[in-house]
């Protein structure tokens, strides 16, 4: 995109090898249109690029909070640590912009934990995990004091008290690499490679055991900081063999109007907060109610009283619209306790909760909201690698995964506990760790095969070698076009996830394998785009196969929830033949467990 | 000489120099496309830069500007030049810390964090060189506080004044050329401009014209003791 | 659009680790960060909040490309 305007004039033999490669670029070469839209002027030197392998015992791919938790209870555990990042620790996904975290207190809280499990159950209807929600209230204070004791309460920006665990325990960490592939051998986990940007390195990091502390993902939507998660894990696991679910889930979040792709400004001045402790308060928030609003009735979206699209969203008393438990009661009079500095909360003037005063409007903001800010993103924690058990281990043995990465369905598939997301995360990448280390003192040792290799330093810098291609930004231009509109990923009916997944399947199948890069920002847009256009397939097809509704999967043609055929979660596998398939896994059972 | 002559003179002497060193750079800040912050930041910002271009002027506010010296008397200029000195010299040895003023009205880097990452960036030479004209200025004032205690010969003091202030001035101003907030082109043609003109005119005193008698010296010496 | 200018960069690096999209970059010559990658910057403040001496201005508009036929 930054290079279309410029002109340039191409030598014969480069015209000559273009012209060969593709006729229809001399045709338009010939009308004398500048044709370097296609060509990759590459702006480093790939034959010279230096190769790196470490070796360690738990490779922890990400450095958020779970990355954080992940990374010292494995070593606290006795195993070797190594932590590598595609950002900076405690800067890089959702992590810096959450500031509620939630800390089961017993001797503060009337609720005991199996009541607490079971109002998540209710609100979540049945779509929890209930072995994951009780281990978010069992574990969540101990991490919430050690956290305290890191100082992380003490400022808004959470680099200083992540590095203080991480630097007392000599961990290393690598920040700036993106891992784009895990290495599977003799059906263990043994590894993952990618490349530093920093060090323009190709790295390779043999691990006894890798746990996947990668965050979510979106399509890179304008509006919520979350353009540097791409289900990154999600699809790396996949492609080895591992097991994803959630992908019909959505998270609703909405954006202001105006100035959509700002997301600082469209929550107020809550990244500038430091962050605080949120107590037992069990909410139904993030679903697909504004959306349904905004579709029944149009832009601009009209602010009614909670749960308005229920009863008042001009449906003649009609009973429709996303799905709700039955006699759900919440306190929907203001903002509750604690509750805007979640970072999971939509900004002010969300649809279902007006703020007070309420003409929708959040202050300082003139105009209404819009919506699709996080698209492509599900609820937290109901979309990632499939938990066989509740020690966060995926199928392929020695592979982890933890907080957003997991789709451990803590708050089931819609968000149900303030401040979860965040404890949830520190609680699960402590579980992680500790199993990830303990998997380690079994495994004697493991090694990447030269071959293996040689085949993925090709597959990492494949964009890179392209003469010509379609840049990653121009791709997911496109993907955005197709996946973010409101009829597509929100409100959903089968002609339109057809139709969008004949578009999907077409960047699928001749886009993806022609992604340019130039550089290593580039490179890193190229395999960010790929993992988009794969979570965008399986989004697409779990949205088709779930034929109701419930919680904050939505569709036109199924409006009800089905408990007969769907009390079940859709999970996600690579064939043997390379094609996607799915199966049910009953509510309230591990993976291939007896019915 | 009258009151109203003698205003006439100082007038007549020092309002070019104000409208070169204080009108100029005011009218640079204002003109230049720097993006604004709060009143007060702004306020230290231009604070800092009077501080260093007013402190430039010293060049022309001492013995090297003969007409000055001759219209005012030397026994006025030097209080000029110490007032000045004193003032902004402090100014300047304060505005690490003004940058860092934004930090105490935020949760995320604490102030002494930032000061420290501050001072302890060596990748460019801007900082470094800023730490060398702090401490030459920082000399430069202590040794001109304690000028007499030093017991200095007057040709040994004038060229400790002037290597100390030719060393400052000149990694000082590189340091305001290369990561100043408001260092845009025009700030650095101007910059360029007056350190050349008052470096040439120092040299030329020092090095050519060196023939002053002793006895002249010492008359001033008694002057300002 | 989006993050619009660092003024007295002293070449700490905070921002360029901070920046979740990799949208700054230290100028080999300079020493200073400079925005590379504009496009890809996510306006969430994390490269201004970070920088130590408060050099960055960021702006809340970001003008969203076109979608052309082919790129």
């Amino acid at each position: 995109m930054k290079k279309q305007d410029k002109k340039e004039n191409i030598s014969r033999r480069k015209f000559m090898a273009l012209a060969g490669g593709a006729a229809s670029f001399a045709a338009i070469s010939a009308l004398g249109m500048p044709i370097e839209w296609a060509s990759n002027e590459l702006e480093v030197d790939i034959d010279t690029l230096g190769v790196d392998k470490l070796s360690t015992d738990v490779l922890v791919i990400g450095s958020g909070m779970a990355g954080l938790f992940a990374a010292v209870k494995a070593h606290d555990a006795g195993a070797k640590v190594l932590m590598v990042s595609k950002g900076r620790l405690g800067a890089s996904g959702q992590t810096p912009f959450a500031k509620g975290i939630f800390a089961y207190d017993p001797e503060n809280e009337i609720v005991g934990i199996d009541e607490f499990v079971e109002k998540v159950s209710f609100s979540a209807i049945g779509t929890n995990n209930k072995a994951y929600t009780r281990q978010l209230a069992e574990h969540s204070l101990a991490r919430v004091n050690e956290l305290r004791e890191w100082g992380f309460f003490n400022s808004s920006l959470y680099n200083k008290s992540f590095s203080k665990p991480i630097e007392e325990r000599n961990i290393p960490v690598h920040e700036r690499v993106t891992i784009t592939h895990l290495i599977k051998e003799d059906e263990s986990v043994v590894g993952a490679a990618g490349f530093s940007i920093d060090e323009q390195k190709v790295l390779f990091y043999e691990a006894k055991s890798v746990i996947l502390c990668t965050g979510a993902g979106g399509v890179k939507p304008n509006g919520f900081p979350i353009c540097d998660l791409t289900h990154d894990g999600t699809i790396m696991a996949y492609n080895i063999g591992a097991k994803v679910t959630g992908k019909e889930w959505n998270d609703g979040h909405p954006g202001k109007s105006e100035n959509p792709a700002a997301c600082y400004d469209g929550w107020g001045d809550m990244f500038e907060q430091k962050p605080s402790t949120t107590r037992i308060e069990i909410r139904h928030d993030l679903g697909v109610e504004a959306n349904y609003m905004a579709y029944a009735n149009g832009n601009p979206l009209k602010m009614g009283p909670p749960g308005a699209s229920k009863n008042s969203a001009g449906n003649n008393g009609k009973n429709d619209g996303p799905q709700r438990p039955e006699g759900l009661v919440l306190s929907d009079d203001g903002p509750p306790g604690g509750g805007e500095k979640d970072g999971n909360r939509p900004p002010k003037g969300e649809g279902r909760r007006p703020p007070k005063g309420g003409d929708g409007a959040p202050p300082g903001m003139g105009g209404g909201i819009v919506g699709g800010s996080s698209a492509g993103m599900a609820i937290h924690k109901s979309e990632g690698l499939v938990p066989i058990n509740d020690k966060c281990e995926s199928n392929i043995p020695g592979l982890y995964a933890a907080g957003d990465a997991l789709g451990s369905y803590m708050s089931g598939a819609i968000y149900t506990q303030i401040g979860s997301s965040l404890a949830g995360s520190a609680v699960q990448g402590g579980v992680a760790g500790e199993a990830a280390a303990a998997y380690c003192k079994n495994i004697k040792s493991i090694s990447i095969s030269k071959s293996k290799m040689k085949e993925l330093k090709a597959e990492i810098l494949a964009p890179m070698k392209r003469e010509a291609g379609y840049s990653p930004a121009w791709v997911t231009q496109t993907l955005q076009g197709i996946m973010i509109p409101n009829f597509v990923l929100y409100i959903k009916k089968k002609s339109m996830l057809k139709g969008a997944l004949a578009y999907i399947e077409e960047l699928r199948d001749h886009h993806m394998p022609m992604l340019k890069a130039a550089n290593f920002h580039e490179l890193r847009l190229a395999h960010e785009t790929a993992n988009m256009i794969i979570s965008a397939e399986m989004k697409l097809k779990a949205s088709l196969m779930r034929t109701e509704s419930r919680c904050s999967h939505y569709r036109l043609d199924y409006p009800d929830m089905d408990n007969e055929n769907w009390q079940a979660w859709i999970n996600i596998q690579k064939g043997e033949d390379g094609s996607m398939q799915f199966e049910k896994q009953p509510f309230g059972q591990w993976p291939n467990e007896a019915v | 000489m009258g009151l109203i002559m003698k205003n006439e003179i100082y007038i007549k002497n020092l309002v070019p120099l104000m409208i070169a060193f204080i009108g100029v750079p005011v009218l640079l800040y204002t003109l230049g496309d720097f993006p604004r912050r709060n009143y007060l930041m702004e306020t230290l910002s231009l604070t800092t830069i009077l501080g260093f271009t007013i402190l430039m002027s010293q060049f022309f506010l001492s013995r090297i500007n003969k007409k000055l010296v001759k219209d005012i008397r030397m026994v006025n200029v030097l209080k000029i030049h110490k007032f000045i000195g004193y003032l902004f010299i402090s100014i300047l040895l304060f505005h690490p810390f003004f940058i860092i003023v934004p930090k105490f009205f935020d949760n995320g880097v604490t102030p002494s964090d930032a000061f420290l990452k501050l001072i302890t960036t060596f990748s460019g030479l801007g900082v470094i060189l800023g730490l060398i004209a702090y401490s030459c200025v920082l000399i430069l004032m202590i040794s001109a506080f304690f000028r007499f205690k030093l017991h200095l010969k007057y040709s040994t003091w004038r060229s400790l004044h002037g290597v100390l202030t030719l060393l400052f001035v000149i990694t000082a101003t590189w340091h305001v050329i290369d990561i100043g907030r408001h260092s845009n082109t025009s700030f650095s043609v101007y910059y360029v401009l007056i350190v050349a003109t008052g470096v040439y005119a120092l040299l030329r005193t020092y090095l050519f014209k060196t023939t002053k008698s002793s006895k002249e010296h010492r008359n001033t010496l008694k002057i300002i003791k | 659009m989006a993050i619009e200018s660092i003024n007295g960069c002293i070449g700490c690096e905070e921002c360029i680790k901070s920046c979740p999209t990799d949208v700054l970059r230290l100028n080999p010559d300079s020493k200073k960060a400079e925005i590379l990658y504009p496009e890809d910057c996510q306006i969430c403040h994390l490269c201004r909040m970070y920088c130590p001496v408060d050099a960055i201005t960021i702006s809340p508009e970001k003008t969203i490309p076109v979608i052309v036929s082919w790129g």
